[in-house]
């Protein structure tokens, strides 16, 4: 039992490790995406270092340079970006 | 010294028979001339089809979702201020908004040339007949209507 418990615990852990390079590498696009955003509406950032994902195409970014913004889908379908 | 003028003088009259035996060579043979002159030709202009641009500029993976979405609504802005320019709303020349329009074309080229430098290239080849239609009010307002 207990060597089953062991075997289960290791494949989960296994699990977790092999799919933390595609999450990684889709917090990396994230952060890709919104360095793009900011840029296009000539807001200062540098590169976008961390992101919080809030709901769908809503996260807060948080810039290099310090500045941090909310850049989110409004209802009209626009991208708004507000410093905050 | 005399000699030497003397040379100069002559030598147009002397250059002139060496030239009328080739004088007739090119329309003795005119196929060779064309052939040779071919590959000095400027390439005919791909036609623009901008629905493929659209396309291949919403399916690149070179630009994120919401760099997309950015990109549309600034496109969409300057179509906007084109219409009001056409309407006569927007008192501004053409020759201002070829400015906005670079600028809206430079950041489109910054996000694709190291990731689709394809389509980059493909953007850069269609700037100009692109700018054609805008600046053109019967092709502007036939392809607003599309």
């Amino acid at each position: 039992m207990s060597k089953r418990v062991t075997g289960f615990a290791l494949m989960i852990g296994m699990a977790a490790f092999a799919a933390m390079p595609s999450l990684a590498a889709d917090d990396a696009a994230t952060r890709k995406d919104l360095t793009a955003v900011i840029a296009l509406q000539g807001l200062p950032c540098g590169e976008v270092v961390s992101v919080r994902t809030q709901g769908e195409n809503d996260h807060v970014a948080s810039c290099k340079d310090g500045n941090r913004y909310h850049v989110f889908l409004n209802s009209t379908g626009r991208v708004v970006v507000e410093k905050q | 010294m005399p000699a030497k003028s003397a040379a100069k003088a002559e030598a147009p009259v002397a250059k002139a028979p060496a030239k009328a035996p080739a004088a007739p060579a090119p329309s003795a043979q005119p196929p060779k001339k064309d052939i040779a002159q071919e590959p000095a030709k400027p390439k005919a202009e791909a036609p623009l089809d901008l629905t493929s641009l659209e396309t291949r500029l919403k399916e690149t993976k070179a630009i994120g979702l919401m760099t997309k979405i950015a990109l549309k609504n600034q496109v969409d802005d300057l179509l906007n201020q084109f219409r009001a320019f056409y309407a006569g709303k927007l008192q501004t020349t053409l020759a201002d908004l070829r400015r906005p329009y670079d600028l809206l074309v430079l950041k489109v080229l910054s996000l694709l040339q190291d990731s689709d430098p394809t389509l980059a290239a493909a953007i850069v080849a269609s700037r100009e007949a692109i700018w054609g239609i805008l600046s053109d009010r019967a092709k502007f307002a036939n392809f607003a209507s599309n």
